[in-house]
């Protein structure tokens, strides 16, 4: 099974976009003659694995490498770097360029930047005196399909270079990988947005469109009816939280425990092969994980404590089917459909392996307490019962990503800690895990996650208007999102889900809350057409497209999003009263690690 | 129309017809073509006129400075300038394919003129040896230019585009006297692709390029050439010889026609008529030579010019504009007399129609199943008259005989129209542009749109191009720019209300191409405000910066979101100011700050420390010295053990005073202060235990390796020093005695006094290195029960956990530790008696 995802069913051609971007990098590749480097930025390679199979890079000519502080060895004299623009990248080419210079090498370098070519790194380069040494090109991959249902514009810094060092550019990146959209699937009609980064890409939206406007006259029918754009700052509550849904979990790694670690990078996680039941020792073996795996779609979105029945049941059902075929005389075609039973096999036995190794961490009693901890950190009542918790974990030099998940929750709900908490946890922080963390410090300060407190917490407002906290969730057949999180609605989706339904209007008072100004704006293009009108009535029914698929609902995370959200939005899109298909476009996909490793700063 | 009067003015040559209308009758007066060099552009082009300096002309009243007229090709005066120009006389004089006009001097100086009598900047040499030399003749084609020298050397420009004259290969020794004539091949015919020049030397003729220089043998032309003209497809040559022989021979000179002149005399002008005839034109006689070597001569008391086009000639004179072409088939079956062809038979049909003539029908029976075609010769033929009475009857009898067509494409006719109307345009002696059918179709819409602009013709190019369908953002832009120029007296804002006017036509107008001009033309103002309009901020960034409209320029990039063009400005502002203004700048835009900070954080530490200096932002250099510390310990590292510590511990100091210069980091100056302590304290400790094992560890580690190293005395100094609280310090103490599995200092230290936080970190640290029996020491000591029973739990005592928890009366932890020990029966046995005892509310 390939990492690729299958994007057949996908509400949005998909496949199109995603065949664009193969065509293109293809072209690139041809269009340098003869046998080359392909030089790949580490990150963007993970990206490419969801494009292209690297087979067909090599068949085009490419020895393929990653980009590192090591010179390049290859014998080919075209060098063809492809990289995002980010300083780092540029002094690693900078120092392979002055090497080969150094050792006398003549070579043709390539500098293809994606997803488009930036002054200030060009300015790095002219600065290193290389910029007359390399032609520079472009490579416009601005999204990638993730899943038929999820996009990622891959930038996984987004939300630290937004809130801490206010860079701005990821945001001009989003509102272009959504023009783009709109270009090939018409202008967007509704555009919803939360939050200050959410509102600043409805903005630069709009100024694209006014700049280089959608042709919408050989477009029938507009692909996508409504943008909700909401802002990971509005909600870090969310993904502090440990996810329990089964993909979720699965991305959960250090929460569990450290030395198993497990993370879902690029549709694939990485495993030893011990838990996938192999004898030999050895080599990680990968697993993609999307919903080409017919069973991984049916399980993924469920509530982890579900999941082992389902798989239970399956198991037990194709034990029967055997027992009736070594008994029983069976006919051809009974044969035909047991042994195509059989081939999903393969599936069973590799989610049962998972989902045993799973089991065995979140029956621990430290996984048990920490969940009981986050409760009542969004339960936000037993404010000194926290401090301890936490002061503990400190104490015990617990890993330092999972206390600062705890904290910020807790900063968070608590809108800040007092003076003396705040100052005492940082100090026993730093006694702690050392004084290089203050740099980190400062980042979460400056991006509000960890702070002082102020002015006096409206977190029970929140949780009690949006209902959040959902009293007898019952996991094995929700009836509500929270069952992503046993209990907790997370409040991102909550806000779509009233986006969807109403618009913002009703819930300004709520809105008003949260961090960040919202707005909603409709668009020109099909203004017209009455069907489209009714969005904010509650009519849902007409909003069937007359083909009778269901209009499309994108909703953009701006800062990431965790695969619980995503599943919770599954669970939405697959209610009987909705009358939306829903994607997904992200930032990148992340978990409360992966979100705090990105405000740790390397010192030292 | 007759069809008789048609035919009467064409001319027979062999087989073919041949005619010569009237274009234009000359709108000029009192021009004597014999006294002026003249230059007409093929294409219809415009006609260039000056007083020939070499030839000695009677003045009349006009004044003695000689003045370059240019007309149009009907004679109507475009505009004119003094020729003032140094140099010595004109040689040569020709527009190129943009129109430019070309004039050669003698010594070699290039002046350019566009059609509007101004001299294009800069003047071009064509080098030293022709400066020289002297330039005694030119030639030229398309876009270049072979210029003979008096001592007999070629220079070659090869392009006008791009000037760069070469020298071509020298002739040498065995030519003594200069060529009789010249001619060059064009290089896009030429095997080389560069240019290859004919020339008539002594008995036979020379080739010369670039590389080499080829004689041809005399017997294959037989005598001294004097004339050559080379036809447009580049593959034959027209010669006239001494004798007064002319002869038509290929590239490869094989001998195709040989016509015996009545005169010996060199003919002046010589020129192909399309690619089977050749005019000769002698004072007053024009001959013309068709392939089998009849002729035609025609009598001219005028001097003419001819003007070559691909498919005839022009004929100039004093008073008109003639066209000679051979007679197009189509023309010919319809108006040849005695043509019994379909066409012909149709095109009298319609007569007959138009004269209510029964006989209509009758011709339309006869060529019933070749109507087609019929339709298409009448179409055809109307593309190439020049008469709009002519093609109007002649489309009059197609669209007659379409109607009785079933399948025919009828958008011939439409496209047909289309083109005429646009020739007829063209060819109003206003514009003069006097096209053939066959020129257009060579020369294409957008470049005749381009001529019409150039010509400052932009209400007709607008026209066309949209009746045409071409884009016509060229044409209102060019207009744009034009009328700034022309416009110096009207004020920017009037102005401004002009221009807007006019380019709000076109969507997605380029706005900052038009600013640039204003800019160009000392406009500034209207530049900055023409750019305000311009939509596309990657475009109209970089323009405000190139108007010094630096502010404005940033604010438009921060609106546009595109950080790129953000940095853009920034380095820009950078490179230009000072650096205090520079972060004066900055400092007001958040955006434009944050970016600077992001890139110098990379590539100027310095500049960044002195920026935070400047504004104030003591707690950012702070930081900034802190993490240098880290820097300077990494590479110190290298060095070993060494008194590396003293500049880390200076750097943090510093960071130290700088924090505490405000009251609100008073915790990070605290904490800095702690650091550097922290170091002298593990640089201490590695010097006592020679282990460098301590710097760059915190706090808690150094307590914990202190403890494992069984320096206990150094662990309570580091906590006393750093005030660690009791519960922390009895956490590191159990887990590193733990890890070095020191059980009896470890039940040593619990009994020391009461744990501050129980004992349970004992617990774990006994369960964590898998010790059951140490861990039971402490177990029962645990104060709540619920964490009793997961203790015992742990270690798998089902019965002792089951006590405990039925102690803690909590059903949830009865059923998760049944769960665990679901593998056990006998202990699941025990959990289902004890809950069953218990039954909670709400427990399943």
């Amino acid at each position: 099974m390939s990492q690729i995802p299958n994007l057949d069913n996908s509400p949005l051609n998909l496949k199109s976009l995603r065949e664009q971007s193969q065509r293109e990098l293809v072209n690139i590749l041809n269009n340098i003659r003869g046998k080359k480097c392909l030089v790949i930025d580490p990150k963007l390679s993970g990206s490419l694995s969801l494009i292209i199979k690297s087979t067909i890079l090599k068949e085009n000519g490419a020895d393929l490498r990653h980009l590192s502080a090591e010179p390049v060895d290859t014998d080919c004299t075209k060098v063809v770097y492809l990289v995002r623009s980010e300083f780092s990248l540029m002094r690693f080419i900078c120092s392979h360029i002055h090497n080969d210079t150094s050792k006398g090498l003549q070579r043709e370098y390539y500098v293809y930047f994606v997803p488009r070519r930036e002054v200030v790194c060009e300015k790095v380069l002219e600065e290193e005196n290389v910029h007359n040494l390399v032609t520079i090109g472009e490579y416009p991959l601005y999204m990638v399909p993730l899943d038929e249902d999820v996009l990622s514009f891959e930038l996984d810094l987004a939300n630290k270079e937004c809130l801490v060092d206010g860079n701005t550019s990821s945001l001009w990146h989003i509102a272009k990988a959504i023009h783009k959209l709109e270009s090939s699937f018409g202008v967007i009609t509704y555009v919803r947005a939360k939050g200050k980064a959410s509102v600043r890409v409805a903005d630069i939206l709009n100024r694209m469109q006014a700049e280089e406007p959608v042709n919408t006259s050989d477009m029938v029918m507009p692909g996508i009816n409504t943008l909700i754009l909401i802002d990971r700052e509005v909600d870090m509550v969310t993904p502090m939280c440990s996810q329990l849904t089964y993909e979720g979990l699965l991305d959960e790694p250090s929460l569990i425990d450290l030395v198993q670690f497990l993370h879902i990078n690029n549709g694939a996680v990485e495993l030893d092969p011990s838990i996938m039941g192999a004898q030999q020792e050895g080599k990680k073996i990968k697993v993609p994980l999307n919903s080409s795996d017919k069973l991984f779609k049916e399980i993924r979105d469920l509530n982890f404590e579900v999941v082992a029945q389902v798989l239970r049941q399956k198991a037990t059902s194709m034990k029967q089917d055997y027992t009736e075929m070594t008994t029983t005389n069976q006919t051809v075609s009974e044969l035909k459909d047991f042994v195509k039973k059989l081939n999903s096999l393969p599936e069973m036995t590799r989610h049962i392996n998972l989902a045993q190794h799973l089991s065995t961490f979140t029956s621990k009693q430290s996984f048990l307490s920490r969940l009981d901890m986050e409760q009542t950190l969004i339960e936000a009542q037993s404010y000194e019962i926290c401090v301890d918790y936490i002061e503990e974990l400190i104490h015990k030099q617990e890993p330092l990503v999972s206390v600062l998940r705890l904290l910020i929750l807790f900063s968070i709900t608590n809108s800040g800690l007092p003076k003396r908490n705040f100052d005492h946890l940082r100090r026993e922080l730093l006694h702690s895990y050392g004084f290089e963390h203050i740099a980190m410090l400062n980042n979460l300060e400056k991006a509000g996650l960890l702070k002082k407190q102020e002015n006096k917490s409206n977190w029970l407002t929140i949780k009690r208007t949006l209902q959040l906290v959902v009293e007898d969730t019952d996991t094995a057949n929700p009836n509500d999102i929270a069952y992503v999180f046993s209990g907790y609605a997370p409040l991102s989706i909550r806000l779509v889900q009233q986006a969807v339904r109403s618009g913002w209007r009703p819930m300004e008072e709520i809105l008003k809350l949260l961090p960040g100004p919202h707005s909603e704006t409709k668009r020109g293009g099909f203004s017209s057409s009455p069907s489209f009108d009714t969005l904010h009535g509650a009519s849902a029914a007409v909003d069937r497209v007359a083909d009778g698929r269901r209009s499309l609902v994108l909703v953009v995370f701006i800062g990431g999003v965790t695969f619980a959200e995503i599943s919770a939005l599954r669970f939405l899109s697959a209610q009987e009263t909705m009358a939306y298909d829903l994607i997904i476009g992200t930032t990148k996909i992340v978990s409360g690690n992966t979100l705090t490793e990105t405000f740790m700063e390397k010192v030292g | 129309m007759s069809n008789v009067s048609v035919a009467a003015e064409w001319q027979l040559l062999a087989d073919r017809y041949y005619r010569k209308p009237e274009l234009y009758p000359m709108r000029w007066k009192h021009i004597d073509l014999s006294r002026n060099k003249v230059a007409c552009a093929p294409f219809g082009g415009p006609i260039a006129l000056i007083r020939d300096d070499s030839k000695i002309v009677q003045l009349y009243a006009e004044s003695a400075l000689r003045k370059l007229r240019i007309f149009n090709s009907a004679g109507v005066l475009l505009s004119e300038t003094v020729w003032k120009h140094p140099g010595g006389r004109l040689i040569g004089m020709s527009w190129t394919e943009d129109q430019t006009l070309i004039c050669i001097v003698q010594d070699g100086t290039i002046y350019r003129y566009n059609v509007h009598g101004e001299c294009l900047e800069p003047n071009f040499s064509m080098g030293k040896d022709c400066f020289e030399q002297n330039v005694v003749d030119c030639v030229f084609w398309g876009n270049g230019v072979v210029c003979l020298t008096e001592a007999g050397k070629l220079f070659c420009v090869p392009d006008f585009k791009d000037i760069k004259p070469c020298k071509l290969a020298e002739i040498g020794v065995g030519v003594e006297e200069l060529p009789h004539c010249m001619a060059v091949i064009e290089p896009q015919y030429t095997v080389s692709g560069n240019v290859e020049v004919l020339l008539g030397v002594g008995s036979g003729f020379v080739i010369v390029d670039e590389d080499e220089v080829r004689f041809i043998d005399e017997e294959k032309v037989g005598g001294a050439v004097q004339k050559i003209a080379v036809s447009h497809n580049g593959r034959f040559l027209a010669c006239f010889m001494h004798d007064g022989r002319f002869l038509v021979l290929n590239t490869e000179f094989i001998n195709f026609t040989n016509y015996q002149c009545e005169s010996a005399l060199p003919p002046e002008q010589m020129a192909w008529c399309g690619l089977d005839s050749v005019l000769l034109y002698w004072d007053d006689v024009l001959l013309m030579v068709g392939p089998s070597g009849d002729s035609v001569s025609y009598f001219n008391d005028e001097p003419v010019i001819f003007i070559p086009e691909c498919d005839g000639v022009r004929v100039l004179s004093n008073t008109s504009m003639e066209f000679v072409q051979r007679v197009p088939d189509s023309t010919v079956s319809i108006f040849k007399i005695g043509s019994t062809s379909p066409a012909s038979l149709l095109f009298d049909a319609l007569d007959h129609f138009d004269r209510r003539s029964a006989k209509a029908d009758e011709n339309l029976r006869l060529i019933r199943s070749s109507l087609p075609e019929a339709v298409e010769a009448c179409i055809d033929a109307a593309g190439h008259e020049f008469d709009v009475s002519h093609q109007r009857t002649l489309l009059r009898a197609a669209s007659y005989g379409q109607a009785f067509c079933s399948n025919f494409k009828r958008d011939h006719i439409q496209e047909m129209c289309k083109t005429l109307r646009v020739l007829n345009a063209v060819r109003d002696p206003e514009i003069g542009i006097p096209l053939s059918i066959e020129q257009y179709k060579l020369l294409s819409a957008p470049v005749l749109v381009g001529r019409l602009i150039n010509a400052h013709q932009h209400l007709l190019a607008l026209r066309i191009s949209e009746y045409v369908g071409l884009n016509q953002e060229v044409v209102v832009m060019h207009w744009a720019c034009a009328k700034i120029t022309a416009s110096l007296a009207i004020p920017d804002a009037a102005l401004l209300e002009i221009l807007l006017d006019k380019l709000k036509l076109c969507k997605g107008m380029s706005y900052a191409a038009v600013a640039a001009h204003a800019d160009r033309s000392g406009r500034r103002r209207l530049a900055a405000m023409l750019v305000d309009h311009e939509p596309h901020s990657s475009k109209q960034v970089p323009l405000l910066l190139s108007i010094a409209e630096e502010e404005t320029a940033l604010v438009k990039a921060t609106e546009s979101g595109d950080t790129d063009l953000v940095y853009l400005v920034l380095f820009h502002i950078w490179q230009k100011s000072s650096a205090l203004e520079f972060f004066g700048t900055i400092q007001a835009r958040p955006l434009a700050r944050d970016l600077f900070i992001a890139y110098a954080r990379y590539y100027k530490h310095e500049f960044l420390k002195d920026f935070f200096l400047s504004t104030g932002q003591l707690q950012e250099v702070a930081l900034l010295l802190w993490k240098e510390s880290w820097e300077i310990g990494k590479n110190s590292m290298a060095s070993k053990g060494s008194p590396l510590h003293g500049p880390r511990i200076k750097l943090i100091e510093k960071a130290h005073d700088l924090f505490s210069e405000t009251k609100e980091h008073n915790f990070e100056s605290k904490a800095a202060e702690e650091h550097a302590k922290l170091l002298r304290i593990q640089h201490e400790l590695e010097v006592s235990t020679k282990q460098p094992i301590f710097v760059d560890s915190s706090i808690s580690d150094t307590i914990r390796t202190c403890i494992a190293l069984g320096n206990h005395r150094a662990a309570m100094k580091v906590k006393t020093e750093f005030k660690v609280s009791e519960k922390r310090w009895y956490w590191l103490k159990v887990f590193a005695l733990a890890t070095i599995r020191d059980w009896d200092a470890l039940e040593k230290f619990s009994k020391e006094k009461r744990p501050p936080n129980g004992f349970r970190p004992f617990v774990e640290a006994c369960i964590d290195a898998a010790e059951k029996g140490e861990a039971l020491k402490y177990i029962p000591k645990l104060a709540d029960p619920g964490e009793r029973a997961e203790a015992y739990a742990r270690i798998g005592m089902a019965k002792e956990a089951a006590d405990a928890a039925s102690q803690a009366k909590d059903g949830e932890l009865l059923g998760r530790l049944k769960l665990s020990f679901a593998q056990n029966t006998a202990a699941s046995s025990i959990f289902d008696t004890l809950r069953d005892r218990l039954s909670f509310p709400g427990v399943s």
